[in-house]
């Protein structure tokens, strides 16, 4: 069964070809944001050796209001991920735990509710947000992303709390603690990974919604895949603006995927594949 | 008693055992019952109960609501927003919609081809990047960041590299000798295509990661049998890994096609339906009716239409998981 030199030629090749694949628009993507507007699209492109230039990211914190596009998508983002927290963690640790059955099957609907697709929300959604004056507001976006949210949430911890041994909050029981101390001083502090997991997932969730936020924001509450669109449609030769612009917006999915991509696979697959 | 058997009984529930025991049988099921269902039951009903009138306030009324809207003729614009009550015919009106129709096989087109490629590219890579070695744990962590990409952005960057006059992969398919016309995205016969290897970059990873956590589950005790009966590599791929994967394919299978069918983002970014209706999505026509026709009651007839493709598909996803646990 040992590998013959071919094969391994053969595999580090393919290697070589997916990594290439994966990151070429995420290496041209962060280059194009360093580039001049007539380097950005030089023929041949200019793969390696460039101008070297800061004017985009400069051009983006100045000209068009990036920064204040950052800071509603983080107030957003910020805003669900505790939200659907609050909610949800308690949610799943009571249907991991409850012996009723009626509590067991709620968990089902959290996951029907998780694959409601978006528009079919959105648009009575947006009729009774508009009916309630909460048009254009951070609050319409936060509930909205919420209901996803905190659906995926209440899945992913009561699978996580399943596996947690229900031995230490029996003691506290016993001890004379409430259900409530039993879960709050006990199951919460056992289940940190989880919850870390789960918001990782949360907060890529909201931070990359767009079409929430394309409905339901005003101007003033615009989120930054928003602006890269607006600011990119706007200006005739945007790209380099744009580029750089995009870079913020995916800082959060590089430091998540490369730094605490523990996390963020066990938000993944705990979430997909377990019942 | 009966509820706490695995654990230990509280002092109470020793004290409640006492004074029971000299009570009838049926009697002390039911006091037991009723002592769990408001100590026990009545706390975890606290625990879920914010999150329950939570999303039953925003989240099943609006579905009602939707419901209700798709039974009107109600146009967004409207200066006096008059709703025409006009029974189902919204829903009629759909079946015999030719742009629903081709929509749909838009719909059907795009899902088939993204899961498919993905499925099979997905395995490729759990395969090809599943050793636990440094080299492949830096090339994994790496290979996640397109599915943490706002899908926007990533729809941007591939129509910046598919532009036909400075985009990086026509310069390239020109050098080749091929013939990109207006570029990839705006051609009628390759905008389909284009669109789908947006997706194919951005969601293979997401399978990898799935297939590699199915790989890990699996038994070593059939590869060492088949190391013993001397059975090849491919062998023991085709007859015991395949087989045993099933229920992870399954899985991944319907997860993905799931939300295949809410593309929305990444035809918005790229070719906006286009050209012609091309790419149009059945989500992404929804979406035009409601929000750039402002036909409300239509595009909620519509959006339900989905609401229950999807359903149908969610609840066969349920089925699978629950079996799996079995």
């Amino acid at each position: 069964m040992k590998k013959t030199l071919l094969e391994k030629v053969i595999l580090t090749v393919l290697t070589i070809l997916v990594v290439l694949f994966f990151m070429i628009p995420i290496y041209w993507l962060i280059t194009t944001s360093f580039k001049f507007g007539r380097e950005a699209f030089a023929i041949p492109p200019k793969w390696f050796v460039f101008d070297f230039t800061l004017k985009n990211y400069y051009e983006a914190l100045t000209q068009v209001k990036t920064t204040r596009f950052i800071l509603n998508s983080v107030i957003i983002t910020t805003g669900a991920t505790l939200l659907s927290l609050v909610l949800g963690v308690p949610a799943g640790y009571a249907i991991a735990r409850s012996r009723s059955r009626l509590l067991n099957i709620s968990s089902y609907f959290f996951l029907l509710l998780l694959m409601v697709p978006p528009v079919a929300m959105l648009i009575p959604f947006y009729l009774i947000m508009r009916d309630v004056q909460l048009l254009g507001t951070y609050a319409a976006v936060i509930i909205l992303d919420t209901v996803f949210d905190a659906s995926f949430v209440v899945w992913m911890m009561r699978s996580y709390f399943s596996d947690v041994p229900r031995e230490m909050e029996e003691a506290a029981l016993v001890d004379g603690a409430s259900h409530l101390g039993a879960f709050l001083k006990v199951a919460l502090p056992l289940s940190v990974p989880g919850i870390v997991a789960s918001a990782l997932y949360v907060i890529i969730y909201s931070w990359n919604d767009f079409l929430f936020a394309l409905m339901l924001t005003s101007p003033k509450t615009k989120t930054i895949p928003l602006g890269i669109l607006a600011s990119f449609s706007a200006v005739e030769i945007g790209w380099g603006r744009m580029a750089a612009m995009s870079v913020f917006a995916i800082i959060p999915a590089v430091i998540i995927s490369l730094f605490l991509n523990r996390y963020f696979v066990q938000g993944l697959t705990l979430g997909a594949t377990k019942g | 008693m009966l509820a706490n058997l695995a654990g230990i009984p509280s002092l109470n529930e020793i004290r409640g055992f006492l004074l029971m025991s000299r009570r009838s049988n049926l009697n002390k099921s039911i006091t037991l019952s009723i002592r769990r269902f408001f100590i026990e039951d009545g706390a975890y009903l606290v625990m879920l109960a914010p999150l329950l009138i939570f999303v039953i306030v925003v989240a099943i009324y609006p579905l009602f609501f939707s419901f209700r809207i798709s039974l009107f003729e109600y146009r967004l614009t409207d200066p006096n927003q008059t709703q025409t009550f006009v029974g189902f015919q919204n829903y009629v009106r759909a079946f015999s919609d030719q742009v629903v129709k081709s929509s749909l096989i838009t719909t059907l087109i795009y899902v088939a081809g993204t899961v498919s490629i993905e499925l099979l590219l997905g395995l490729g890579l759990a395969l090809l990047l599943g050793a636990e070695t440094q080299i492949a744990r830096v090339i994994r962590s790496f290979l996640l960041m397109p599915m943490a990409l706002p899908p926007l952005v990533v729809g941007l960057v591939w129509k910046a590299l598919y532009n036909a006059d400075f985009g990086v992969i026509p310069y390239y398919l020109k050098l080749a000798g091929f013939n990109v016309g207006r570029g990839p995205l705006a051609e009628l016969n390759l905008a389909m295509p284009a669109v789908i290897l947006v997706d194919v970059w951005q969601w293979t990873p997401l399978l990898m990661v799935i297939f590699l956590a199915g790989l890990k589950s699996l038994p070593t005790e059939p590869y060492e049998a088949a190391i013993v009966d001397g059975a090849s590599r491919w062998q023991s791929f085709f007859y015991i890994t395949l087989p045993l994967l099933k229920p992870t394919f399954l899985i991944a299978l319907l997860l993905r096609t799931m939300q295949s069918f809410k593309v929305f983002d990444t035809i918005y970014a790229t070719t906006g339906g286009g050209p012609g209706s091309q790419t149009t999505v059945l989500n992404f026509h929804i979406y035009t009716v409601g929000m750039t026709f402002f036909q409300m009651g239509y595009a909620a007839a519509l959006a339900n239409i989905l609401l229950v493709v999807v359903a149908i598909l969610s609840i066969l996803y349920i089925m699978v998981l629950e079996r799996q646990q079995l």
